[in-house]
C-alpha cells in the first residue's frame, strides 16, 4: 500500500472530528473526554486524524510540500490509533493507516528526523531501539540460569524485547517475569545476545524495510531454536509478533502471546496461585499495542462497489479493524483475582484508552509530549480514586514514571508482572 | 494572497506566535471539509491566509479591529463541522478556530440556564446539566458540534425541539464581538448575568441570528447564556456492549428510569401525519421523531449495513403493514409515577384514535433504549453510507398542513432521484420528517436527507439538479418562509435563493443586506453562508451556478 490508496479516505473525512474526542457513547466524564494527545495538546487541526487525512490530500494534489512542519505535525503523534477507533465508529476510513503510510513516505524520500536517524543507526548497528550494545542484551538475566535457546532447547522463548532489558528501571520486571513462568513450570528460554529487536517501533516511524527485516530475522532464528511458543512482556513487541508481521505476511509459524495471556492460562491451570494480599487501589491502563492495536490483522482483497444505489461496499465484504479485539479482559481478570486489590477503571478504557504517551516515537523525537500525555493519564487515574496505576507494557511504565516524577505525582506505578509477583 | 507582513505581525502581537500560523500544511487542514465538492466543485475552498487560535474576547475584539483596519475577512468557528463552515470568499481572509474557548462558566440551576464558550459541546453540556437535573435539546451533526454554533449562529433542528424548543429561541444572553470589534452585551441588565435576550438591555436576538444563523457573516459569539430544560433521568448513564462487538453496539441496557419511548406505526402516510400532529399537540413528548426511528441496532459499517438490509427485506412482510415511514418515535419524560402515567394514557389514547399499533420490533426494549439515545443526545451521523447528504428541504416553521404538502411532495421527488441510483434508496418511501417546535404550537420543521455521494459524478450531478428543483420558487411545494438547507444554511453561493426568493416573501433580503451593512460597514465579516451586502453573481432564477468566489486559487 501507499499513501495514494487512502483517496477515497482522505476525500471522504468530513471533519465531523470524532476523531478528537472518545466515541460518545463512552464519554462518562467531561474532563476526561477527549481521545487524541496530539489535538488535545497543540490545538491546530492538522495535528488530529482528520487533519492527517487533510494534508495528505493536499500532498496529493500537489498544494504542500513535506517539510519541516509536515514532520512535525506527522511526528507529534503517538500513533496510538484512539482516533482510528472512534473514527470507525461512524466511518469506513483507515486514519491509522494512512499516517503509517505517510511516515513511510517520509523516510521514503529522506525526509528524517534527526533523532530518528540516530535511534535507527543504533538499530541497525546494535539490534535495538534503545542505543545499546547488544553484547549487553541479555544481562537481565544474570543469575537465573536461564536456557539460552541459540544453544539449548526449550518449548517456549521469552522475548523482553528492548525496553525491558535494557532500562535500569525495568530489568527486574523482565526478570521477574520469566521467573514466575519457569518456577509454574514452563519450559522457557531467552535467545540472549541473540535477541533482537521485534522492528515495531521502527516501523512506526516509518522505517517498513527494518520490519521486513527484523521479522524475516526473528522467524529464522526462532525457526532453528526449535521454539513453539512466543511469550512477551511488551506489548509493543506482542503488536510486532502478532500483528504487524501478519500485515506484512511475515507471519511467524508460532504461537505469540503476551506475558497477561500466558499468565491467565496457568492461572486457569492452577499452576499460578495467588496467596498474599496486595492492599492497593489501583487502575488499569490498557498499553495501546496490546488493546486497539493488539486486534489480529485482516487481510483483505477486493473492490469497492455500491448498493442501494450510491452506498460504498465492498466485494468481498470486507472487515475493518475497529478495535474490539484487543487483549482488554485479560489483564483485568489477573488484576481482580489478586487478594486484598481493589480494582476501578477509568474513564477512558479499551478501544479507546488514552494514550500513555510513549507511542510512535515520541518517547524519542519529542519526550516532553510524551511526559506531558503521560500526566494527562495520571491525573485520570487519580481522578477515579486509584493509589497506583498498573500497565502491562515496559514503555507504559516507563513513561508513567517520568511523568510522574515531572509532575511531582507520587502515584505507584506498576507493571503488571509486579503485581503478580507480589500476590505469589 | 498571503497578508502582509505588517499585517500578520499586528495579529501575531495580539495572541502570541504559538497561536497563529501561516503554514500551508496547517492551512489547508482549515480549508476541506463535508459538501465542498456539492459547493466548489473540490475537496479545497479558500486557503485562509492565516489561522489564529484566541482564548479570550478581548483578544478577538482585538483581531477584528485589526481586520477592518487592514481589510482582512475573517470566520470564527467551533468544531467547523458544517457545510461552508470553513469557506471564505476571498484568500485575503483568515479564521479564528476558537477551541481554546472551551468553559462552561456557569450552571445556573435555579434559573435553568447555563454560560458557555463557543467550543463547549451540545453533548458535554448535556452530560454537565443532567448532575443539575436539567438538558439541552439534542443537535443533529453529533457530539462535536458547539452549543453557541447551534443556538446563536448556525440554523438546526432536532427532535427535541417540541420540548425544548428551537435553538434560536433558547439564546438568553450573548456577548458579541460585533464585526467592528465592539464588543456588545445583549441580554444582560446591570448585574451582567446574560439572562434575557429580550431585555433589560437591547433585544437583538432576531438580528443576531435572524432566521437561519449568521453563520459568522455578524462577527463572533464568545460567551452565550442558553435555556436549560428538566432532564427527569440519571445524573449519570453508561451505554455498554458486550466485549468483541465493535465500539457501534454500545447501548444503554434500557430506557433511563423517568423516561419511557414508545412506536406507535400507523396504515398509511395521511394518518400518521395526522396522529403526529394530536401526539404534538397534547404537550406530553419530550422528543418526537417521525419516519426516521433509531430503533435499529447501528451496524459497523456499511458492508454489515448492507447484509442486515438484505436479511431485513427477506424477512419483511408487506402484508404485516409496518413500516419505518409509518411510524413515530415519542419519548415522554416525569418527574413522578403519576406523571409519567398521565402522559402514557393520552399517548396511548391518541394511537388508538387514529388506530395505531406497536408493533414488537419496534417496541422490543432494547431497540426503545436505542431510539432513545439517538432521539436525545447528540450521537454521530451518518456520513459513513454514501460520503455526504444533503438536508433537503429544512423548511422554516411551517403550519402542519404546509408540512404535509411539502412531505407529500418532497418525498415524490426524491424517490425519482433515488430510483435512478444517484440517491441511497432505503426503500420503504421515506418521507420529510418533522422537528415540530414547542409542541407544534409555533409549527414544525421538515427535513429529509437525501443521502448521495460527492465522488461520484452522476450521483453528484443529480444532487445539484436536486437542490434546483427543491428551491425553484416556481415549484409546487408553497413553502412558507425563507427556505435554507445545507445543515439549513443558506445556499447564497450556489442557487441564489435569496435573489429568488427576496421578492416573493417582502423583500427580506433587502433588509437583511442592509443590516448587514450597517454591522460590517467594511465587510470583513465573511458572507459566504450568510448574505453579502451586495449579490456578487447573476441570479440565474434557481439555476445551479458554482460561485465565481470561494474557490480555491491555483496555488
Amino acid at each position: 500500500m501507499t499513501y495514494q490508496d487512502y483517496t477515497h479516505d482522505m476525500q471522504r473525512c468530513t471533519r465531523c472530528s470524532y476523531c478528537k474526542w472518545i466515541p460518545y457513547r463512552y464519554m462518562k466524564s467531561t474532563d476526561f473526554m477527549e481521545g487524541c494527545p496530539s489535538l488535545a495538546r497543540y490545538n491546530w487541526h492538522a495535528y488530529s486524524a482528520s487533519g492527517k487525512f487533510n494534508i495528505a490530500y493536499s500532498l496529493l494534489k500537489d498544494r504542500i510540500e513535506i517539510d519541516e512542519t509536515f514532520l512535525d505535525v506527522l511526528y507529534h503523534c503517538q500513533m496510538d490509533g484512539s482516533c482510528d477507533v472512534s473514527c470507525k465508529v461512524q466511518q469506513d476510513l483507515e486514519p491509522l493507516q494512512l499516517m503509517q503510510e505517510l511516515r513511510i513516505k517520509c523516510v521514503e524520500e529522506g525526509q528524517l528526523l534527526p533523532v530518528h536517524m540516530l535511534v535507527i543507526e543504533g538499530l541497525r548497528k546494535e539490534d535495538n531501539m534503545m542505543q545499546a550494545l547488544k553484547a549487553d542484551r541479555g544481562k537481565w538475566t544474570e543469575g537465573l540460569n536461564t536456557k539460552d535457546l541459540s544453544s539449548e532447547s526449550a518449548e517456549v522463548v521469552y522475548h523482553a524485547g528492548c525496553r525491558y532489558s535494557y532500562d535500569e528501571e525495568l530489568k527486574s520486571i523482565a526478570r521477574a517475569g520469566l521467573t514466575l513462568l519457569r518456577d509454574a513450570g514452563v519450559d522457557i528460554g531467552i535467545m540472549g545476545t541473540e535477541e533482537a529487536c521485534c522492528g515495531g517501533r521502527a516501523y512506526e516511524l516509518g522505517y517498513a524495510g527494518e520490519l521486513t527485516k527484523y521479522a524475516e530475522h526473528q522467524i529464522e532464528t526462532l525457526r532453528t531454536a526449535g521454539v513453539k511458543t512466543l511469550v512477551t512482556p511488551c506489548a509493543d513487541c506482542y503488536a510486532a509478533f502478532k500483528v504487524l508481521y501478519d500485515k506484512i505476511d511475515k507471519k511467524p509459524e508460532m504461537e505469540v502471546f503476551h506475558i497477561t495471556q500466558y499468565i491467565h492460562r496457568l492461572i486457569e491451570e492452577g499452576k499460578i496461585r495467588f496467596t498474599r494480599e496486595v492492599p492497593v487501589t489501583v487502575t488499569y491502563h490498557d498499553p495501546c499495542h496490546l488493546g486497539r492495536l493488539g486486534e489480529p490483522w485482516i487481510h483483505w482483497q477486493g473492490k469497492e462497489t455500491k448498493a442501494m444505489g450510491p452506498m460504498i461496499i465492498h466485494d468481498p465484504p470486507k472487515k475493518f479493524r475497529r478495535g474490539a479485539n484487543g487483549v482488554y479482559e485479560t489483564p483485568r481478570d489477573i488484576l481482580k483475582a489478586i487478594p486484598g486489590l481493589r480494582f476501578i477503571e477509568m474513564y477512558r478504557i479499551k478501544e479507546y484508552t488514552w494514550c500513555c504517551g510513549a507511542g510512535g516515537g515520541v518517547i524519542d523525537t519529542h519526550p516532553d509530549f510524551a511526559v506531558w500525555t503521560g500526566a494527562e493519564r495520571l491525573k485520570e487515574a487519580h481522578a477515579v480514586g486509584a493509589e497506583a496505576i498498573v500497565s502491562a507494557c515496559g514503555w507504559c511504565k516507563r513513561n508513567f514514571l517520568d511523568a510522574a516524577a515531572e509532575s511531582d505525582d507520587d502515584i505507584e506505578v506498576y507493571d503488571i508482572i509486579e503485581l503478580v509477583q507480589k500476590a505469589m | 494572497m498571503k497578508l502582509a507582513e505588517e499585517e500578520y505581525k499586528a495579529l501575531q502581537n495580539i495572541v502570541g506566535s504559538e497561536y497563529i500560523t501561516r503554514e500551508p500544511v496547517i492551512l489547508d487542514t482549515y480549508n476541506q471539509v463535508w459538501g465542498n465538492a456539492f459547493f466548489f466543485d473540490e475537496k479545497h475552498s479558500v486557503r485562509p491566509a492565516a489561522v489564529l487560535l484566541p482564548v479570550n474576547t478581548a483578544e478577538i475584539s482585538e483581531i477584528v479591529k485589526v481586520c477592518n483596519k487592514y481589510g482582512i475577512l475573517f470566520k470564527p468557528f467551533s468544531s467547523g463541522f458544517e457545510y461552508l463552515s470553513l469557506s471564505l470568499a476571498n484568500t485575503r481572509g483568515i479564521l479564528l478556530d476558537l477551541k481554546r474557548m472551551n468553559q462552561i462558566l456557569e450552571i445556573d440551576a435555579k434559573n435553568m440556564r447555563a454560560v458557555v464558550e463557543p467550543y463547549v459541546s451540545v453533548y458535554r453540556l448535556q452530560m454537565e446539566a443532567a448532575k443539575h437535573g436539567l438538558y439541552t435539546g439534542r443537535i443533529g451533526v453529533g457530539y462535536s458540534a458547539g452549543v453557541i454554533a447551534a443556538e446563536c449562529c448556525h440554523h438546526g433542528c432536532q427532535h427535541t425541539m417540541v420540548f425544548t424548543s428551537g435553538y434560536g429561541r433558547n439564546t438568553l444572553g450573548v456577548e458579541w464581538v460585533l464585526p467592528t470589534g465592539e464588543i456588545l452585551n445583549m441580554g444582560s441588565g446591570e448585574s451582567g448575568d446574560l439572562f434575557s435576550a429580550d431585555g433589560p438591555g437591547f433585544s437583538l436576538r432576531g438580528i443576531l441570528r435572524g432566521r437561519t444563523g449568521a453563520n459568522g457573516g455578524h462577527g463572533v459569539v464568545t460567551k452565550a447564556s442558553v435555556k436549560l430544560y428538566p432532564w427527569y433521568g440519571p445524573t449519570q448513564w453508561e451505554q455498554t456492549k458486550k466485549p468483541g462487538e465493535p465500539p457501534s453496539f454500545g447501548q444503554l441496557e434500557k430506557v433511563p428510569d423517568g423516561y419511557k419511548v414508545f412506536v406507535p406505526s400507523f396504515a398509511d402516510l395521511d394518518t400518521t401525519l395526522e396522529a403526529s400532529e394530536e401526539l404534538c399537540r397534547a404537550e406530553i413528548l419530550c422528543a418526537f421523531g417521525i419516519g426516521i426511528i433509531g430503533t435499529a441496532q447501528i451496524q459497523e459499517g456499511n458492508d454489515e449495513e448492507w447484509a442486515a438490509m438484505q436479511k431485513a427485506r427477506q424477512s419483511f412482510d408487506p402484508a404485516g403493514g409496518i413500516s419505518v415511514a409509518n411510524s413515530v418515535v415519542c419519548v415522554i419524560g416525569g418527574q413522578s409515577a403519576g406523571e409519567l402515567e398521565y402522559k402514557e394514557k393520552c399517548m396511548r389514547a391518541i394511537t388508538e384514535k387514529w388506530d395505531g399499533s406497536f408493533s414488537e420490533q419496534f417496541n422490543e426494549s432494547r431497540a426503545l433504549a436505542r431510539a432513545f439515545a439517538d432521539i436525545m443526545w447528540s450521537n454521530g451521523v451518518n456520513l459513513r453510507a454514501t460520503g455526504d447528504f444533503l438536508p433537503s428541504s429544512s423548511s422554516p416553521d411551517g403550519s402542519p398542513a404546509m408540512l404535509k404538502n411539502l412531505a407529500l411532495k418532497e418525498g415524490e421527488v426524491k424517490k425519482r432521484y433515488e430510483e435512478s441510483g444517484a440517491f441511497l434508496s432505503m426503500g420503504g418511501g421515506r418521507m420529510v420528517s418533522w422537528r415540530p417546535e414547542e409542541h407544534l404550537s409555533i409549527g414544525a420543521q421538515g427535513i429529509s436527507t437525501a443521502q448521495y455521494d460527492p465522488y461520484d459524478p452522476a450521483s453528484l450531478a443529480a444532487a445539484r439538479e436536486f437542490i434546483d428543483e427543491l428551491f425553484d420558487p416556481k415549484s409546487p411545494f408553497k413553502r412558507y418562509g425563507v427556505p435554507s438547507r445545507g445543515g439549513c444554511l443558506q445556499i447564497e453561493p450556489v442557487t441564489h435563493i435569496h435573489q429568488n426568493w427576496g421578492p416573493l416573501y417582502d423583500n427580506y433580503d433587502v433588509y437583511l443586506r442592509k443590516i448587514k451593512r450597517m454591522l460590517d460597514p467594511n465587510t470583513v465579516a465573511d458572507w459566504t453562508a450568510y448574505i453579502p451586502p451586495e449579490y456578487p453573481d447573476y441570479a440565474k432564477d434557481g439555476d445551479y451556478v458554482l460561485p465565481s468566489y470561494g474557490k480555491e486559487e491555483d496555488i
